[in-house]
């Protein structure tokens, strides 16, 4: 108990410095490199002084550092702002100026934004991380009690070619193919749940590989561990052996993997995938705030992706700590 | 809204998927006449017109709001003007015009159109402080004569009434009350037009059919107008039948779509050039005669070829779409010989001398920027130019153009396309060309100023299209603050049941006479 809150008290100390670090990172990355949302805001045609008015009263004229702490302020006050350019309906909106109106209230929280999208984006994740689970388990653990066999020989050529597939091709392919031309499957926006299943497919392919290596690997060396031969000499049968100790001991890679290669590159991924899918979740939010240099989205989903990954982290380390005591030390 | 039960059955997907075999697209609801535009502009949420002036939204915006008058610009027909809420319109004199109002226009919201709602919002919608009264000629008074009839004043403003003959088919004409209270403009679009805002839903907006437009009601009885960024995505969307429309393919899907049963392929001439600017405010293009160099370095035809059908050969500062569009007598064709001279004469014999220049062009928005730039870069290279090309994403690109508050720009060259929604030249002339703005060039040249003046202030079309083809025109060709390279096209594909849905050179699509069949 006393371990595991120091752990948590420590890591979460860590965790905090971290996403504040890369907070300040993306804040000030966002107004260094070129793209000026008024300009995108407000089209082609306006004078320059307008624009230069709709700055001002967007603080985007302020130092970057008073721009920061007046934006942490806010944060702390669990306020992430509202977008620059979609309103309370939902829509991407266009620059909006004026007393009269230059409307805070008529443009969207940037909470309310995400809390709208992460749904569709858990349902997409989640459906890949199952369908990637269904298929990358049985095979990485086939491979790994064949190993140097047929069985492994097939595993590493099946991930050397999934590995290696484009998500972007690999996502026109599909949609042409089991969309466009069969009529299979729904592939583009979001009417119900069956529009999530063929970007997770594509996310599938990307995950499958990792966890079947990882996991193949992992057996195989477990399978050479001692205990596994002082077991069966204690009258364990090999069965026994694998199922209650080899592949627990194999789960805490496969953990790792999971927990940080596997949500890493599901939130990398999940942008690609999204925008190329037009799926309405936090990745084409992201996506299309970038086009648009809607510089409070993508901060917001910076820091909590981030702190997902920090998160995600800690608690893979206590789940490992938890399954293997030596980790403790 | 994705509900614990949805994730839940979510789960068994695939499962399921495998029973089923075939998980069909969602059908219309109730049989009705339901048509997705997937449009390649996001649209904005603050529906006051005059906040912004982005193509997507203008776009957008048609579906919803009339103006007094329309310009079709059929090819060929540029400078025809058809009547939308004015019936019919003159000049009274020199600083009067005259709009005889349609009868019997009801507002979305049931409040019947009128005087006073033109008089309001061309008062609003042109008052400098405004985005969008780049659009107007200036500010402008208007004078109600009778509930159907105004006139408007620009003496006191300085320019002539004839300023307002194409503009008056751009500006959006908003209810009087909508205009008194900018929050209530902003929170819903309020027109006169086919199709009325019903609802936001995330980067989709919905419109239905309005049943009392003047022009009758639709046959299509709800636009989807989706935001969808990806070319490649629109077009795959066409293809497996969830999008009716997609807006402007790459040239390469124009040509792959062109023999597929599902769907119909159009190009079409828009009102937009594309332009090489240069930094006229800054060395060494402040001296025109390195200006002329450089457009006589340039082979244009090695240009069209590249483009291919997304291009057209023109010699003008503005499309054949425009008023005043004329092919420019003395416009800088391909010389290596005479640009050799031009540098010699300015000092810099084959280009020696010359600093490092820096030329911006954008990559994913227009067609095949990235290669005509590389192209027009080893032209002028061969001429002595010690060119760098500098390629940026869109909204880098968009940044990196306009000239910052202290009136320079990045580089010394700029790739840019202009499309604006009316026939009107003086919406790429002046903010291009004329000091007051020269937004990208930074040209502030007394004489180009007079000749963009002059036809500006003209009494009327007859005499303004003289001036410009005769002295406008020939005048900036001589100068070349910038060089235009040739005409845009665009593509659209269409579902094949559409049909009567018309194409307007500058982006909008109107489906007030539509059929899903």
């Amino acid at each position: 108990m006393l371990f595991a809150i120091d752990f948590f008290v420590r890591r979460l100390a860590q965790g905090v410095i971290i996403v504040a670090g890369i907070a300040l990172l993306i804040f000030t990355l966002l107004r260094v490199v070129p793209g000026d949302p008024v300009r995108l805001m407000l089209g082609p045609m306006v004078s320059q002084s307008v624009a230069e008015q709709t700055a001002k009263e967007f603080g985007l004229r302020d130092p970057i550092i008073v721009q920061f702490g007046r934006y942490m302020t806010q944060i702390v006050r669990g306020d992430f702002g509202r977008s620059f350019v979609r309103s309370a309906q939902g829509g991407s909106t266009g620059g909006s100026r004026g007393e009269s109106t230059f409307d805070a209230s008529n443009r969207a929280p940037v909470i309310d934004l995400i809390g709208a999208t992460l749904p569709y984006s858990l349902l997409l994740a989640g459906l890949a991380f199952l369908i990637s689970l269904s298929i990358a388990v049985p095979l990485g653990i086939w491979a790994g009690l064949n190993a140097g066999r047929a069985p492994d020989r097939f595993a590493l050529y099946l991930s050397s070619v999934l590995v290696s597939l484009p998500n972007v091709w690999l996502g026109l392919v599909f949609i042409y193919l089991l969309s466009a031309r069969t009529g299979w499957l729904p592939a583009i926006g979001y009417e119900n749940w069956t529009y999530a299943i063929l970007p997770a497919l594509v996310l599938a392919v990307e995950l499958i590989p990792i966890i079947v290596r990882s996991l193949s690997v992992s057996v195989s060396s477990n399978l050479l561990e001692p205990y596994v031969y002082v077991g069966q000499i204690r009258g364990l049968t090999r069965r026994r052996m694998i199922s209650a100790h080899v592949l627990r001991n194999s789960g805490i890679p496969l953990l790792n993997v999971l927990g940080i290669q596997a949500v890493g590159l599901i939130l990398g991924s999940l942008f690609v995938v999204e925008y190329l899918f037009n799926y309405p979740g936090i990745g084409l939010l992201m996506i299309n705030a970038v086009f648009q240099r809607d510089f409070p989205i993508i901060q917001a989903i910076a820091i909590f992706a981030c702190a997902g990954l920090v998160g995600v982290n800690i608690l893979v380390d206590f789940a490992s700590t938890t399954i293997d005591r030596r980790l403790q030390y | 809204m994705i509900t614990r039960r949805d994730i839940m059955v979510g789960a068994g997907a695939l499962g399921v998927a495998g029973v089923l075999g075939k998980l069909a697209v969602p059908a219309n609801a109730q049989g009705k006449k339901s048509l997705v535009l997937a449009s390649m502009g996001p649209v904005t949420g603050n529906w006051d017109p005059t906040s912004h002036t982005t193509l997507g939204q203008g776009n957008f915006e048609k579906f919803v709001f009339n103006a007094l008058t329309r310009a079709p610009m059929r090819d060929g027909e540029a400078d025809l003007l058809e009547p939308a809420l004015a019936e019919s319109w003159k000049l009274i004199d020199t600083n009067t015009f005259e709009f005889k109002l349609r009868d019997g226009v009801k507002f979305h919201d049931g409040k019947e159109f009128s005087a006073e709602d033109v008089k309001a919002t061309l008062e609003y919608s042109c008052d400098p402080a405004r985005p969008a009264a780049s659009f107007c000629p200036g500010k402008v008074d208007v004078e109600i004569v009778d509930r159907l009839t105004v006139r408007l004043h620009t003496e006191k403003h300085g320019y002539p009434a004839s300023a307002w003959w194409f503009i008056s088919s751009v500006i959006p004409i908003l209810s009087a009350k909508d205009v008194a209270d900018p929050k209530i403009l902003q929170k819903r679009p309020n027109g006169t037009n086919a199709f009325k805002y019903v609802e936001t839903n995330g980067d989709k907006n919905i419109l239905h059919a309005y049943d009392d437009f003047f022009g009758g009601r639709p046959k299509i009885d709800e636009v989807v107008y989706a935001y969808v960024p990806d070319a490649n995505t629109r077009v795959l969307g066409l293809l497996n039948g969830q999008y009716h429309i997609a807006e402007r393919l790459e040239p390469e899907q124009y040509a792959s779509l062109a023999g597929n049963p599902k769907v119909t392929t159009r190009k079409g001439l828009t009102t937009e050039n594309k332009y090489l600017h240069f930094r006229c405010n800054k060395a060494p293009f402040d001296d025109p005669r390195i200006r002329l160099a450089a457009c006589h370095s340039i082979d244009r035809k090695q240009i069209l070829e590249l483009m291919g059908e997304a291009a057209l050969e023109s010699s003008c500062y503005v499309s054949p779409m425009k008023f005043g569009f004329t092919d420019i007598k003395g416009y800088p064709d391909y010389n290596p010989e005479e640009a050799q001279r031009l540098l010699a004469e300015a000092g810099f014999p084959n280009g020696a001398g010359l600093p490092q220049l820096e030329y911006i062009t954008s990559i994913g928005f227009y067609p095949k920027t990235k290669e005509y730039g590389e192209l027009i870069a080893a032209m002028l290279q061969e001429q002595g130019f010690n060119v760098q090309l500098t390629v940026l994403e869109p909204a880098a690109w968009e940044v990196a153009i306009y000239r910052r508050a202290d009136g320079q720009g990045q580089g010394h060259m700029c790739d840019v396309g202009w499309m604006t929604p009316s026939p009107e030249p003086d919406l790429v002339l002046r903010p291009n060309w004329h000091s007051s703005a020269a937004l990208i060039s930074g040209i502030n040249d007394p004489e180009i100023d007079a000749v963009l003046d002059k036809e500006r202030n003209a009494p009327n079309p007859e005499q303004r299209l003289k001036i410009l083809t005769e002295e406008t025109f020939p005048t900036m060709a001589k100068k070349v603050p910038s060089f235009s390279l040739f005409s845009a096209l665009t593509f659209h594909g269409a579902a094949k049941n559409l049909e009567g849905a018309v194409y307007l050179p500058y982006g909008p699509i109107d489906l007030s006479k539509a059929d899903l069949v």
